[in-house]
């Protein structure tokens, strides 16, 4: 009963943690299984899937809800999530132990070293674009109110990688979706978050069913992280207002330096 | 700055689409379904004294759901499939209402997707263990 409890107080702070900095909880959830409970990596990338698309499902309905989301534009670039999550559900069982850990590392680099340079918050009013005329391939337009989206291929290039991405290492994939949207499409920030919110169940979804039916998903695991991440989640959004995030960031820029040496101890075969 | 709060908030505030009010509602209502069946399963398990690193059994699909209650996977196993199954249900959903619509592009796209998501299953079954 208390590896039950710890588990959802683990979820549920991971939950909080990546609700308040806007990151999704899987980057902390693979670490937790792993190196805390001593799961295998690839089960805890299944499990951390499952707790992605609770989190990202539950956002989305607010944000479609509240029109904030693009639909649209979501369903166009998750048919490429989804392809890349479909071709990483299947390279994540071709690829070692040790290969998926030192990836996952690198991964807990280059957010830390993001966390600390946050170029993306700081532009989010840049590059909208309202004018200017865009064909838009096949007649779609995915535009909204006040911006123009352009460079649909390179949104769709994105898209396939996050989705390699996420399916890899168990995360949402926002990382890299929000930024291609943002920098790379003219999408604003709060509208590229939104529409990246309500791809992230597709693009887990894709991989998280191929991980469940190879008997990847402990349910007992699965069931307490999950409610944990969720009720983690629904908490920090209800206080982010509250909490000073400078002195968060530092300090989770700090656990995530600190789980990548473990990580790449852990690639390197080391005991961890 | 271009486009001011109206650009930042993208639609926020106006009527929204009927397709997009029952995919909101799709979404939320997986969600909370999703989360009371795992929470009744994470209460089994925590009641049987269970340890969530005994490893629960494996997925069994011959078998009907209920066959395992009042046991912690006969929750849970549901629970996770209605997690896994909700997103595809809301591309479900957006074809049909594009269809209506008669916006084959978008309708071509929802069925693409959906397409990815039963070649992911496919797959799966064909490599399993």
């Amino acid at each position: 009963m208390t590896v039950g409890l710890l588990m959802l107080a683990g979820g549920a702070a991971a939950g909080v943690f990546g609700s308040l900095l806007g990151l999704g909880g899987g980057i902390l959830i693979v670490p937790m299984l792993t190196l805390g409970f001593g799961r295998d990596l690839r089960e805890a990338v299944g499990v951390s899937l499952v707790c992605v698309i609770v989190t990202s499902s539950a956002a989305a309905g607010v944000y479609l809800e509240r029109r904030v989301a693009n639909l649209r534009l979501g369903m166009a670039l998750e048919l490429f999530t989804a392809i890349g999550a479909l071709v990483g559900g299947l390279v994540a069982f071709v690829l070692s132990e040790e290969v998926l850990a030192g990836l996952f590392a690198a991964l807990l680099v280059y957010v830390a070293v993001s966390m600390l340079r946050p170029r993306v918050a700081r532009a989010a009013d840049g590059p909208t674009d309202t004018g200017g005329a865009t064909a838009a391939p096949f007649g779609l337009d995915l535009s909204g109110p006040g911006y123009r989206v352009r460079n649909l291929g390179r949104g769709a290039v994105g898209s396939l990688g996050a989705g390699v991405v996420s399916a890899l290492l168990g995360i949402g994939g926002g990382l890299v979706k929000v930024p291609v949207m943002h920098l790379g499409m003219g999408v604003p920030l709060r509208v590229a978050t939104a529409t990246s919110n309500l791809m992230i169940g597709i693009t887990a979804s894709a991989s998280a069913v191929i991980y469940l039916l190879r008997g990847e998903i402990d349910p007992y695991v699965a069931g307490p992280t999950a409610i944990g991440v969720f009720l983690g989640a629904s908490a920090g959004s209800r206080v982010a207002h509250r909490v000073d995030l400078r002195l968060l960031r530092v300090l989770f820029v700090v656990v995530l330096l600190y789980t990548a040496v473990q990580m790449i101890r852990r690639a390197m075969g080391l005991s961890v | 700055m271009t486009g001011g709060a109206s650009t930042l908030r993208g639609h926020e505030g106006d009527t929204a689409d009927p397709l997009d009010r029952v995919l909101a509602r799709l979404l939320t209502g997986g969600t909370w379904l999703a989360v009371g069946l795992l929470t009744l399963g994470v209460v089994a398990l925590l009641a049987a004294g269970r340890s969530p690193l005994e490893g629960g059994p494996p997925l069994d699909l011959g078998s009907p759901p209920w066959a395992a209650l009042p046991r912690p996977e006969g929750f849970l196993w549901p629970g996770l499939a209605v997690v896994i199954a909700t997103p595809a249900v809301r591309v479900a959903v957006s074809l049909v209402g594009y269809l209506r619509r008669d916006e084959r592009v978008m309708a071509l796209v929802a069925s693409s997707t959906l397409g990815i998501i039963a070649l992911s299953i496919a797959l799966a079954v064909a490599t399993e263990g």
